[in-house]
């Protein structure tokens, strides 16, 4: 099990729901991107949290009965963002005395979005958010997959992530501000778009990067040829004077440019045997990250991987942890 | 760690009923009653110097109209004829463009079955929800237009005249599995190899039990609030249990599986494995999940696929296929 080739992180979800931590990319390409810090980017968001404070959340909280279960109670809050567009997620709370502990899934990049696994309901507070263009939010905008990451993607103020941003950020608001959450004790997973959340809303205890898609993001789409990456490469493709709108873009998205801001512990997922997420590759987001920083080296075994991520946001937030690992009395050969 | 049973002796409860094949006949039947109606629309955007890009439509049981995206090689870069790729895809993912796959010289379709985006003007159960909706009854559960779909993907690659109708395979990993072994399964003369990933919708009911992890944790929260059903669904699901359409598979079979999976739980992938009559191999990955090893496995893949369907060039690699 040793032979492996290139790979970039990917920012999907697997059946499972948890983060898919690599895909194919070729090697050797010249990057056609260079990250940049836009000149605005503080404005940029700044913006975002003005649209959002013009608008109160106003959650809606219907009860799952088919999801709720012997340990926690499953509802499905609707609120509103920014654009008075009105997002969902899927949101548990244990039963028992309260506050709990909190962890907020950030969104793959995909079209589904499942309740919490059932061994994180028992233990937390859980929010898995419905952004805009997702399934359950999807109306009036449908997102297309391939499509969504490009949509509008030359006008920073028409791009559909920047809502997608302030539909995180909302979403996070609202777990923050229910009354069940011990808000010392709030975990942030998934994407390094919790890197953004937490440096735009400080307040996590930790914050764990299970797949880097944010960062370097055109860099790493001149390097693959593998979705969602090459949606961008498709883009600039076909309209080459894009590149530099393209490029601006996704700089105010990308972690690096706010990682100063970081104030949670993070626990930075790293594949040493990766040059998309090697210690190199990682350097320019790390530097400015002041906070706790912690580094979990991959070994590409989905379990193995799954439980030290599982253990060490357990630590953090004060829970047992619950490995999903067994092991077999005994293994059959192959055939 | 908690320590489980001897994985490869587990004893499944699938049983098999006595109308099986009758059931699938009808179906079949039917399906081949509709007109394919095969739809190709370019796509620029996608497309590339060497790889041709088509959004695809065609018709399927129920006259449900289901999208998928079509790649083929551009004959510049590789000239036809091309053997044909089924991309089946997971549960909760939507299909990928097989774009790295027709750069290595397959034409490849990746299906979006009725519920997935694009295919759900007619359908749409919602995620989750597919593997519940209609649980209770065979005729009308939602895998049974779901597996006509990605047979239908199949005659969709017969409908091409640049694929080679002697050479069609199919991929996947999770339902993507599940769904190589349905379409091995029903069209047993024209499937020539498939390659399935931690396969899905095996041994349904036993699944159910032995997690708690999406989808088939789905069913555990309808048995929750509806224990009465639990017989009734158990019937229906024999009818769409891989298991059962197992031994209809006539062409060589790579099965792969994580030893660690819980969404969908190795041993299920033995039972499989025993329940194929013809050539199988089963890889297996101690401490995966349900990545089912696909950072080694992947190059076994291509190579498998490679040695039964010849594509032009073995030079390029594959994005890797994800449930």
């Amino acid at each position: 099990m040793t032979e492996h080739h290139e790979r970039v992180p990917q920012a999907g979800t697997t059946d499972a729901g948890d983060t898919v931590t690599t895909i194919d990319a070729p090697t050797g390409a010249d990057p056609k991107f260079t990250s940049t810090r836009p000149g605005d980017l503080n404005a940029w968001w700044d913006g975002i949290d003005e649209d959002l404070a013009a608008r109160p959340a106003n959650p809606e909280y219907e009860v799952a009965p088919l999801q709720s279960n012997e340990h926690a109670t499953v509802y499905r809050p609707r609120m509103t963002s920014i654009d008075n567009y009105v997002i969902a997620a899927w949101f548990s709370v244990p039963h028992g005395d309260g506050p709990f502990p909190a962890l907020f899934t950030t969104p793959g990049y995909a079209s589904v979005v499942t309740p919490a696994h059932y061994d994180l309901r028992q233990r937390y507070v859980t929010m898995t958010v419905m952004t805009r263009g997702q399934r359950g939010a999807d109306k009036p905008y449908a997102a297309a997959f391939p499509g969504h990451l490009t949509n509008g993607i030359t006008d920073p103020e028409e791009w559909v992530f920047r809502g997608v941003m302030a539909d995180i950020l909302r979403a996070w608001e609202v777990l923050r501000d229910h009354a069940a959450v011990d808000t010392r004790r709030i975990g942030i997973t998934g994407t390094d778009a919790g890197l953004l959340l937490n440096a735009r809303r400080p307040g996590a205890k930790a914050v764990q990067v299970t797949s880097t898609f944010w960062y370097r993001l055109g860099e790493l789409a001149s390097e693959t040829e593998a979705y969602p990456y090459e949606e961008i490469s498709d883009w600039v493709r076909t309209y080459p004077d894009d590149r530099d709108a393209v490029g601006r873009s996704l700089g105010y998205v990308d972690p690096q440019f706010q990682a100063g801001k970081v104030t949670a512990a993070v626990h930075l997922n790293r594949d040493r045997e990766s040059r998309f997420l090697d210690d190199a590759w990682l350097a320019p987001l790390v530097k400015d990250i002041g906070s706790e920083l912690a580094y979990y080296d991959v070994t590409h075994e989905g379990q193995t991987d799954h439980d030290a991520n599982d253990a060490w946001m357990s630590d953090q937030l004060g829970v047992d942890p619950a490995p999903r690992s067994w092991q077999p009395e005994e293994i059959g050969p192959w055939r | 760690m908690t320590t489980r049973g001897r994985v490869e002796h587990y004893q499944c409860s699938v049983t098999r009923p006595a109308d099986f094949d009758a059931f699938w006949d009808q179906i079949l039947a039917e399906l081949d009653g509709i007109p394919l109606d095969p739809e190709l629309t370019p796509v620029p955007l996608r497309s590339t110097d060497e790889v041709e890009v088509f959004e695809i439509h065609y018709t399927s049981l129920d006259d449900v109209r289901i999208a998928g995206w079509y790649c083929r090689p551009h004959e510049r870069h590789i000239a036809g004829p091309y053997p044909g790729l089924s991309i089946v895809p997971g549960y909760v993912s939507e299909p990928t463009l097989p774009k790295s796959w027709a750069k290595m010289g397959y034409a490849a379709v990746g299906v979006a079955p009725r519920g997935k985006l694009r295919s759900n003007s007619q359908f749409n159960p919602g995620y989750p929800g597919l593997l519940i909706n209609r649980i209770i009854d065979r005729n009308t559960y939602s895998y049974r237009g779901f597996y006509a779909d990605a047979v239908r993907a199949i005659d969709f690659l017969l409908s091409r005249e640049e694929v080679d109708s002697s050479r069609i395979g199919v991929h996947g990993s999770s339902q993507g599995g599940a769904l190589t072994i349905v379409s091995a399964a029903l069209r047993p003369d024209i499937v020539t190899c498939g390659a399935a990933g931690a396969p899905y919708l095996t041994g349904y009911m036993d699944c159910a039990e032995l997690t708690h992890s999406y989808p088939y944790e789905e069913m555990n929260e309808y048995f929750r609030l509806y224990p009465e059903r639990q017989e009734q669904a158990r019937d229906t699901l024999n009818y769409f249990d891989c298991l059962n359409l197992a031994s209809r598979v006539r062409a060589p079979m790579l099965l792969y599986a994580g030893l660690n999976d819980d969404v969908c739980p190795p041993e299920t992938a033995f039972a499989l494995r025993d329940a194929l009559p013809g050539e199988v191999t089963l890889h297996t990955y101690e401490r995966c999940g349900h990545d089912a090893g696909n950072y080694w496995e992947m190059r076994n893949v291509e190579a498998f696929l490679a040695e039964h369907l010849c594509p032009a060039t073995t030079n390029e690699h594959a994005q890797t296929t994800v449930g």
